[in-house]
């Protein structure tokens, strides 16, 4: 009854090889590890998928 | 009205023992208790239990009804396979007779793969043209809903005999283990979205550490599933040994260690896996060891020992600890920021057991789900 409920968020992280730049965002579909993803916003080097993890947030 | 001077023996009628009402007051509730205690418990325990198997029911049929979504989803079907899934569903192993024990493991491994085959292949049936990568997520998924259906069907089948039987001691067992019984129910539950959506689990962060240092490499397939590569480092040679990701598969290590042995005998063997964290132990923490480093039923473990133990290879082992539910479900970001860490205390271990000109293989255990290399 007092227990609260708690969701998991899945977040990816993408790092940059070039500068090491990391950004978090939410998961999407199709996502996968060590994948590359885009341009990096601050040089031109490209970013792969670092992390895909989940977070709980207490409602 | 003074509140402090009130006689309690007088306001019970203690001193009277001849009350004929306090004396019914206090025995009729004794008589009742020593006749019927135990029924009323079974009829207290009843109600918490029920509950329990309610939710267990509820688990059973979501998986269930997600499997059959799913595979109508994502690998269309020509035919509805819901009468296909429940047979599946009710699909049991019968373990080999073990008053001789001698050659069960073999055994053992000669049943389990058999029902892993017969399944995948029946599954494929559903819809050839599904690629491997959704066929082993159907698999977990299946095995998921499986094993769900049976804890309830057994759970159901105690409660439901101490029940008829009106037999107390017969539900003790059950009400004790039944919280640990829903705990590795719901993390089950828990873990269908991280398969479906091809997460990487907490039981990933072996193959997580090796298949980064897999990248840009040459991978060959050494075993059903799972694939080698090798690598230099300061010196030494790396074999590198995973399940074959990002698929839903632990692979074969026990086959592929055999297999590498037989060409090339490594120094030490490094195993990396996920290991059940006890209680008050803090998750995501790294600890290491001597000894094979891997779960499931245990033949894959019997075998790499036996093979380690012929050949005199030592076995170092670095393990992730997290609960049942960490293991299973989506990988926490503790656990995810712990994988360079494993990576260093890799290379150290490696620098601390072996000289440069020596070999080491390494193995990331655990399922590959969402890991490639």
């Amino acid at each position: 009854m007092f227990t609260k409920e708690k969701t998991i968020f899945a977040y990816t992280v993408e790092k940059c090889n070039k500068c090491n730049l990391e950004r978090k965002r939410k998961f999407q579909i199709g996502d996968v590890l060590f994948t590359e993803t885009s341009k990096c916003d601050s040089c031109n080097g490209i970013t792969v998928i670092e992390k895909i993890f989940g977070e709980t947030i207490g409602k | 009205m003074d509140f402090t001077n009130i006689d309690f023996d007088q306001l019970f009628g203690l001193n009277d023992e001849t009350n004929p009402i306090m004396m019914l007051i206090w025995i009729v509730p004794i008589i009742i208790f020593v006749f019927y205690g135990q029924r009323i418990q079974l009829a207290i325990t009843s109600g918490e239990i029920k509950k329990g198997i309610k939710k267990l029911e509820d688990y059973k049929t979501q998986s269930r009804n997600e499997l059959i979504d799913y595979i109508k989803k994502n690998m269309n079907p020509k035919d509805d396979p819901t009468k296909k899934i429940d047979r599946f569903l009710d699909y049991f192993t019968i373990m080999p007779v073990d008053m001789d024990p001698n050659g069960i493991v073999s055994k053992v491994r000669h049943i389990v793969r058999a029902r892993e085959d017969y399944s995948r292949e029946h599954v494929k049936l559903l819809s050839p043209q599904t690629s491997d990568l959704e066929l082993t997520k159907i698999q977990t998924l299946l095995e998921i809903a499986t094993s769900l259906q049976m804890i309830y069907k057994v759970i159901n089948h105690l409660y439901l005999t101490a029940k008829k039987q009106n037999n107390y001691p017969l539900i003790l067992p059950l009400q004790m283990i039944l919280p640990f019984i829903l705990e590795e129910a719901e993390a089950m539950h828990k873990a269908i979205p991280a398969f479906k959506m091809g997460q990487p689990i907490g039981d990933g962060i072996g193959p997580m550490v090796v298949g980064k240092m897999m990248l840009d490499t040459k991978k060959e397939s050494i075993a059903f599933q799972t694939v080698l590569s090798e690598i230099q480092y300061d010196g030494r040679k790396l074999f590198l040994l995973k399940a074959e990701g990002p698929g839903s598969t632990v692979g074969r290590p026990g086959d592929a260690v055999e297999s590498i042995i037989s060409k090339n005998k490594p120094d030490i063997i490094i195993m990396v896996d996920a290991a059940l964290k006890m209680e008050g132990e803090e998750s995501a923490t790294i600890a290491q060891g001597f000894g094979a480093a891997i779960g499931g039923i245990g033949t894959e473990r019997f075998q790499i020992e036996d093979i380690a133990t012929k050949n005199n290879i030592p076995i170092f082992a670095i393990v992730i600890k997290q609960s049942v539910k960490e293991a299973i479900t989506l990988m926490t970001k503790e656990i995810a920021d712990k994988a360079d860490n494993v990576r260093l205390q890799i290379y150290e271990m490696i620098h601390d057991n072996t000289k440069s000109g020596q070999s080491v293989l390494l193995i990331g255990v655990g399922n590959t789900m969402g890991v490639p290399q």
